[in-house]
């Protein structure tokens, strides 16, 4: 694994997409429609950097995560791995999931409570070429990797005998011992609390760092994203909204949405305009697939928002956002040309 | 109602799971007040007993629990006077005239708490005709749009079931069926944890404006104390049952006087500054059934002296009995350094500082 350095390529998705075609609203015999999950979605993991993909429950974070590691095909799209196209229509295979691993948001429910921690990571190295003979000995070194000491102790006790923190740590350690290059962590600490959250959140930070892992961390919390991400991508409706290489995306938010999410963090730091600042937002929760997804809860909505699907713009460098309001004069004369026709 | 009437009154409240020697205790000795109008803020993580406290309080423990000690009284008031309500020496006929009447509350999950079956139209009819038979089937429902506006929802959602309507407009109905019969005091657990950031800033700032239109006092809890910071008037942090420290709002925040708090607050990355390294707290949440002698936190406290793992700290008065910390370090007898970050002097937004 040492010919990896920092800032490498290691998966990349280039237009990604998952639609599911679901039962209508209106009875049992309406017409059936899509759901797009997750819509034309490009971006690369790199060895040594966090990617935070940021969004609300539905934006489709997760059905991306799963994706990413394969267990949910898409329907469009191809996925690249160490620089060359995977073949999405073959099964996964064990070499596929030993580069990339996903590590679930409930470590209650992702560790099996009927089995000793050691079987739950014998397992996996098992299954991924480790000898009989050299287990115990990889089991250790991977458990004192999550900073589980003395792993023995951890080894012997069931999942109902560890706290949350803990479990969430054997989760990690289980997606670490087969050598990943890749870890998908999708919401790694919402389930826990709150005082032992900043603790495996820097784990995850040094192990990327130390093992030039390439991470993706998914969260709704758009705070902890600021601390621990190199890149920033925030998901709305299936669509990258905005992204960004820094803070940025937190500091100065160009996106609407983005605004929004930022706003609606409670900050102590700024406790009054809290109130006023959203009050506005509310109503539909419906998405718009002819225009902008974000219009119909959009407080800036124009009419082209309704009608159009807003271009991808380059504010600054590498900080790109999918608004109206951001288009350039080019970007946005393209459109009224090809608008009129379907009017 | 006058300023000075309190609402809630808590003594030395107690709270266990299971008899004798394998009970664990959930709820240790809690003694608080809470005013007229007033928000309290709980914070504290799992297991830490909030959730039990409010139970208790309520009278909705369910067995292994046990109430083994304290007083709650709730102060109703009425048009000749307040009436004094002992709410653990009730009866369960008396308990259910104040209930909804007089005290609500609104649990985390809301799809729990509605019935799968029912229509919402049906859960809010139920409340209207048990507690208050003088209305119309016609009245009842007038009311029950009425509420549904009030927290922002479409008079057509009463003909819905809990499954077709989204989390945040499911505790919207929640809050709708706790403000129902105008309660003096409504206690929400969580109410916003399960749901996105958005949608959790919409309801704080609808309960906002709730309350200023009607004027409840309110139980507020949460893991989030930046939440509680913009809610709630005064903040009580509690850690394996105790209280580990009770401020007003700003100055809890502001100044932290208890280990605790200070760890929680750093356990939450900031929205703004510098990107830096934080720690969070050391260690694991405290298990029940093996609690360490003396203080309950000493195990992770930066701070902890000897004394902490020997002897269980009192309840001590600070900045003028303003604020409560059960802390050794903060004991004049004991003779502790109290470290610059527990001891910064608050400094109120207005500018007031001394």
């Amino acid at each position: 694994m040492s010919n990896v350095t920092k800032g490498d390529v290691l998966l990349e998705a280039k237009g990604l997409t998952r639609h599911f075609v679901v039962r209508g609203d209106s009875g049992l015999f309406a017409k059936k429609r899509t759901v797009r999950a997750v819509d034309d979605v490009n971006l690369s993991l790199r060895a040594g950097h966090v990617l935070a993909v940021v969004g609300e429950s539905g934006s489709g974070k997760s059905v991306l995560a799963r994706m990413l590691s394969r267990i949910t095909a898409p329907t469009g799209g191809s996925l690249v791995l160490n620089g060359q196209e995977v073949d999405l229509k073959a099964p996964r295979d064990k070499a596929y999931a030993s580069q990339v691993q996903l590590v679930l948001q409930d470590p209650f429910a992702a560790i099996n409570p009927v089995h000793r921690i050691m079987h739950c990571i014998e397992r996996a190295l098992l299954l991924h070429g480790t000898t009989k003979g050299d287990v115990l000995a990889k089991a250790h070194e991977v458990l004192e990797s999550v900073s589980l000491t003395p792993p023995q102790q951890y080894l012997d006790r069931f999942p109902h005998e560890l706290s949350g923190g803990q479990l969430q740590r054997i989760n990690i350690a289980r997606g670490l011992s087969v050598n990943p290059r890749i870890l998908l962590a999708d919401e790694p600490i919402s389930m826990l609390d709150v005082s032992v959250r900043l603790g495996v959140l820097n784990l995850l930070r040094e192990l990327c760092d130390n093992r030039n892992l390439a991470m993706m961390y998914i969260t709704h919390d758009i705070a902890s994203a600021r601390y621990i991400a190199d890149e920033t991508v925030v998901m709305y409706a299936g669509q990258i909204v905005e992204r960004a290489r820094d803070a940025s995306i937190i500091d100065a938010p160009v996106h609407p949405y983005t605004q929004l999410l930022v706003n609606s963090v409670p900050d102590p730091e700024n406790l009054e305009s809290r109130h006023e600042a959203t009050a506005k937002v509310g109503g539909s929760t419906g998405f718009n697939y002819e225009g902008c997804r974000f219009s119909p809860r959009c407080p800036d909505a124009m009419d082209i928002c309704h009608s159009n699907q807003p271009p991808v713009t380059e504010v600054a460098e590498g900080h790109l956002s999918r608004c109206w309001l951001q288009a350039t004069s080019e970007q946005r004369a393209a459109v009224s040309i090809t608008a009129k026709p379907i009017a | 109602m006058t300023e000075q009437t309190n609402i809630l009154e808590v003594k030395d409240f107690s709270v266990n799971y299971g008899y004798g020697e394998a009970s664990v205790r959930a709820v240790s000795d809690v003694s608080f007040t809470l005013g007229t109008s007033r928000v309290l803020g709980v914070a504290g993580e799992s297991g830490s007993g909030k959730s039990t406290l409010v139970y208790g309080l309520t009278r909705l423990l369910r067995a292994p629990g046990v109430i083994s000690s304290g007083d709650v009284i709730l102060n109703i008031p009425g048009p000749d006077g307040v009436r004094s309500f002992d709410m653990l020496a009730a009866t369960e006929e008396e308990i259910r005239s104040v209930r909804w009447t007089n005290i609500s509350i609104v649990l985390q999950s809301a799809l729990s708490a509605l019935n799968p079956l029912r229509r919402i139209g049906r859960e809010f009819d139920e409340v209207f005709r048990t507690h208050d038979k003088s209305l119309s089937k016609d009245d009842r429902k007038a009311r029950a749009i009425e509420l549904l506006a009030m927290v922002g929802l479409d008079a057509n959602r009463l003909d819905r079931f809990p499954h077709e309507l989204s989390g945040g407009q499911r505790q919207r109905v929640m809050i709708a069926m706790a403000l129902a019969l105008r309660p003096e005091l409504v206690i929400m657990d969580e109410p916003t944890t399960a749901l996105d950031v958005v949608t959790q800033r919409e309801i704080v700032s609808e309960l906002y404006e709730l309350r200023k239109q009607l004027g409840f006092a309110m139980i507020f809890i949460t893991h989030d104390l930046s939440l509680l910071v913009e809610l709630a008037d005064e903040i009580m942090v509690m850690y394996a049952g105790h209280i580990v420290e009770r401020a007003v709002a700003t100055e809890l925040y502001n100044a932290p006087r208890h280990p605790y708090t200070l760890g929680l607050m750093n356990s939450f990355p900031p929205l703004h500054g510098q990107r830096e390294v934080m720690t969070g707290i050391p260690g694991s949440p405290p298990d029940l059934k093996a609690l360490p002698t003396g203080c309950t936190f000493s195990p992770r406290c930066p701070y902890a002296m000897d004394i902490c793992r020997e002897k269980v700290p009192p309840q001590l008065p600070l900045d003028n009995g303003t604020r409560l910390v059960a802390c050794w370090l903060h004991e004049p007898s004991v003779g502790a350094a109290v470290p610059v970050e527990l001891s910064k002097k608050f400094v109120s937004n207005a500018g007031g500082a001394q």
